[in-house]
């Protein structure tokens, strides 16, 4: 069995101090950040440093599923929860069963150090065996992977489908809101916008000759005055609408006639 | 080491990259701010109120987020397969066919049931 | 070579062998799946009206279909799958009783006769509690026939789980049973409320017990460099003196299988769900989610654990002495009678136990007697308070229950029989299930966790004759419940285990037999 401490090149070296550092400061922020969102994004960083690790572990299987599932589509469902929530909903802090945070932590802390413990002591006493032997049997790691799902795990495989036909099947049965009343056609929304009697066709663009913001700049109608439709009714109530002096209005008499310059 | 280098130029590379960008826009770009450069985006669409019940969104996001997830866990298997293609040859063709069949058997459930329309 | 490099210069051509899969014996498993995959096209393109019919037909042709495979297979003992299946008396016996009880569970789902408003399920699960969307979808008669496939595939998983032979595959079919089930209990059509509390309890408690389960074969892994039951097995007989990876893999792996037996620190989920959940879903999964997780605890402690019995015995001596008192004393204070049920499942779960750490022959015949027992009693019991109905829909509340035997005589004897089978009263499957999980005990050196198991199973008597006793010996009130005559459906089920629970009781040598031939655990 080799000794597998001090052969640790230097470049696995550069490798794992970047990556720990940067895990670790990632779970911290985690922990730290007063804001969800952000937290999630710290989430992610760890993430992505663990899967660097795993890759430079002969693991590359595994680092790239880190970063499919968990950077892609878990921390995705993680910000989207989050949304779903309300960012900034602020959970009551108040314990309703008494006492309950203090004998979780000092339950989570027991659980904790003998799980440390346990691993530590058994990893002591255990010989590290590496994974080169498991990497080179099928000509690789990811083969290795294909090889074990292809063959001994292959009923497990197909039944993974059943996974995820529920999951979707579930995500239909208790998000999606079926219909009873007729949907309206785009014929039928058309029709109505005409009845309305309203506007129906596009709103006039802003100034698009304008050198400045082009929302908040009203068209030039050919009398020169301005056209209150073409900036959009938010800025306008804003009061962000810019007003028209002759300046401008020469300025842009100037683009389009050509004279002048 | 060797083996690495170029990774690492090639991570310095983009790290110069996106540093020289950000700091040459800073430096030669115009700088005339008033409000509605201010705003998230200038496109002519004041940025969406925040929908009913202060940041939340409509659950039916949640489909979407969902179904994502589903196809993304469908690519784990197809890596190695893709990987080890030409060892599994036929057999292993043959069964990611079922498999994803019967992942697409869902996705046939979603669409006839109107899943992927939004209204 | 890199890590990176690796996989792209692998060009040397490794032969790959196609798995040697027996077909036939795992057909059953098989015959589910694809039927469930089916139900999921029929609810993609049969128009509404016709999708009940067409789902009933499927659903019940593939289980009858599977039961038949199953006893055509009577006698199989073999490891398939590349050793990931193991299809062996055990598995055979478990797979036959978790089919008939499916079927019965269905049959009980598929009742739309006793609810003047439709099924037991929400007409649509996404409209909102007393929305007008859900009015509209009651008053047009819609049915979520989406419970048809999630049934199939939660009893695929528990076919698997019961047959696997390998930690991993113990762990996705682990999953394929709970994800359906998580999703049915949220979705009663009435008190939806309590219903979608119920799933999301059972969802987060599930999630986190599975996680559990995987640090822990993950552990073993570690020890043994596999997660086939027999290899952990041998490695654990070459191996000695590496304790520490073992025993926290086993305490943790441990933790996810009483999670889903109901266990005493592990039952804190059991009274929401059962309650929750619409009721023909909670006499499903109380019958079948125990035995597909014994089967499991089972082929675990006795095909790869058997060499360090020494060490996991003390730990289930006492979980089994905690559940059956905890699950006992805490039923007395119930007033509902599906969390009374549920405490009452919690104390069965400890008597179960007490077969399980026999580690024995007789102790796995026993326990899976009981299991068998268990499931029958315990699917009627439910289908019984599906029946018992005031104006607000199911009357659980146990002071509806006074009166009742005065006012429907039939019932409250079928009722009162089930009682006394889980009471464990002579003549009834209850006492030879009990009898036989004790026996084993005493066989095995256990005597002082049967004298436990004695107390607790008096006090857990005195609840289950106090039902009888509200049932025949008071008068009925205004607000008793009455009882809605059902569709054949219900009846079926209903006839089926109540016969049972007499034929366990009074001739079990044909179910003892049947388990004798079973034999024990492949290896």
């Amino acid at each position: 069995m080799t000794d597998t401490v001090t052969d640790v090149n230097t470049g696995e070296q550069v490798v794992f101090w970047v990556c720990a550092i940067l895990a670790v400061a990632g779970a911290l922020g985690m922990v730290l950040s007063r804001k969800a969102v952000h937290s999630a994004l710290w989430v992610a960083l760890t993430m992505i440093n663990l899967a660097i690790l795993y890759i430079a572990n002969s693991a590359p299987f595994l680092g790239m599923v880190q970063v499919i599932v968990y950077t892609g589509a878990v921390m995705m469902l993680f910000l989207f929860v989050l949304m779903v929530v309300g960012v900034d909903a602020s959970d009551s802090l108040i314990e309703t069963i008494k006492g309950q945070r203090l004998a979780a932590i000092l339950l989570g802390l027991g659980l904790g150090i003998l799980l440390v413990w346990g691993i530590g002591s058994g990893l002591v006493a255990s010989p590290t065996v590496g994974l080169d032997a498991a990497n080179d049997a099928y000509g690789g790691n990811v083969e290795g992977i294909a090889n074990l799902i292809f063959t001994r795990y292959l009923l497990v495989f197909e039944l993974t489908s059943a996974l995820l036909i529920t999951a979707a099947m579930g995500a239909m049965v208790l998000s999606h809101r079926d219909r009873w009343k007729e949907v309206a056609s785009q014929r039928d929304l058309s029709i109505a916008r005409f009845r309305s009697g309203v506007h129906p066709g596009n709103l006039p663009n802003p100034g698009v000759y304008a050198r400045h913001n082009a929302v908040d700049t009203p068209a030039i109608l050919p009398d020169g005055g301005t056209s209150d439709l073409s900036v959009p009714q938010p800025v306008r109530a804003r009061g962000d609408e810019r007003t028209l002096d002759q300046v401008d209005i020469d300025e842009v008499r100037q683009i389009t006639e050509g004279s002048g310059e | 080491m060797n083996v690495y280098t170029p990774i690492l130029v090639l991570g310095l590379l983009a790290f110069g990259f996106a540093a020289f960008s950000v700091a040459a826009a800073t430096v030669t770009g115009p700088k005339r701010y008033n409000r509605a450069k201010y705003d998230a985006y200038e496109c002519g669409i004041e940025p969406t109120p925040q929908p009913i019940g202060g940041g939340r969104f409509p659950v039916k996001y949640y489909l979407t987020a969902m179904l994502f997830i589903v196809f993304d866990i469908e690519i784990v298997f197809l890596y190695p397969w893709a990987v080890a293609f030409d060892q599994l040859a036929l057999f292993g063709l043959i069964e990611m066919f079922l498999f994803i069949i019967t992942v697409l058997v869902v996705y046939a459930y979603v669409w006839r049931r109107r899943g992927l329309e939004w209204d | 070579m890199s890590p990176l490099l690796a996989s792209v210069g692998a060009e040397t051509e490794t032969a790959f062998t196609m798995p040697s899969i027996n077909y036939y014996a795992i057909a059953p498993i098989l015959i589910l799946f694809g039927a469930a995959v089916v139900s999921v096209l029929v609810e993609a393109f049969v128009p509404q009206r016709g999708r009940r019919p067409v789902q009933l037909v499927i659903v019940v042709g593939s289980i009858v279909a599977a039961l038949a495979v199953t006893i055509d297979l009577r006698g199989t003992r073999l490891v398939t799958g590349e050793g990931a299946i193991a299809v062996d008396g055990p598995t055979l016996l478990m797979w036959g009783a978790l089919l008939v009880i499916g079927l019965l569970g269905a049959l009980l789902m598929a009742e739309r006769s006793i609810d003047p408003l439709g099924d037991a399920f929400a007409p649509r699960a996404s409209a909102l509690p007393g929305s007008e969307d859900e009015q509209e979808f009651t008053r047009r008669g819609f049915l979520q026939t989406e419970v048809w496939p999630f049934l199939l595939f939660a009893l695929t998983g528990m076919l698997v789980f019961v047959a696997s032979n390998d930690l991993l595959v113990m762990f996705v079919a682990l999953e394929v049973m709970s994800l359906p089930l998580y999703l049915l209990a949220g979705m009663a059509r009435r008190r939806r409320l309590l219903s979608q509390e119920a799933a999301l309890k059972y969802f987060l408690l599930g999630a986190f017990s599975s996680a559990f389960f995987l640090y822990g074969a993950a552990m073993l892994y570690g020890f043994s460099g596999s997660v086939s039951l027999v290899a952990i097995s041998d490695t654990l007989s070459a191996k000695t003196g590496e304790g520490s990876l073992v025993a926290i893999g086993i305490a943790l792996l441990m933790v996810g299988l009483l999670f889903k037996v109901a266990a005493v620190p592990f039952h804190q989920w059991t009274p929401d769900v059962y309650q929750g959940a619409p009721t023909p879903v909670t006499g499903f999964m109380a019958a079948t989610v125990k035995i597909a997780a014994f089967g499991a605890l089972l082929r675990v402690l006795y095909v790869s654990l058997g060499g360090l019995r020494w060490d996991w015995e003390p730990m289930l001596w006492i979980i089994a002495a905690l559940t059956m008192l905890v699950g006992s004393v805490v039923a007395i204070t119930q007033t509902d009678i599906k969390r009374m049920l549920a405490y009452s499942s919690i104390a069965q779960a400890g008597f179960i136990l007490v077969g399980v750490v026999a580690a024995s022959p007789q102790g796995l015949a026993s326990a899976l007697f009981y299991l068998v027992a268990y499931a029958f009693t315990t699917i009627g019991t439910f289908a019984v308070i599906t029946m018992v109905r005031d104006a607000s829909g199911e009357a659980t509340h146990l002071s509806k229950w006074a009166g009742l035997g005065k006012k429907s005589p039939v019932v409250a004897a079928v009722f009162s029989l089930f009682m006394l089978s889980l009471a464990g009263i002579p003549l009834t499957s209850g006492f030879v299930g009990k009898f036989g999980v004790f026996a084993a005990a005493i066989d095995s050196g256990n005597t002082w966790l049967v004298i436990v198991g004695v107390v607790a199973s008096v006090i857990a008597a005195f609840f289950y004759v106090r039902v009888i006793v509200l049932m025949y010996f008071s008068d009925p009130t205004p607000d008793t419940a009455s009882v809605v005559i059902p569709s054949a459906f219900t009846t079926i089920a209903l006839t089926a285990s109540a016969v049972m629970t007499i034929a366990l009781g009074v001739f079990p040598q044909w179910l003892l037999d049947i388990i004798t031939q079973a034999g024990v655990f492949i290896r």
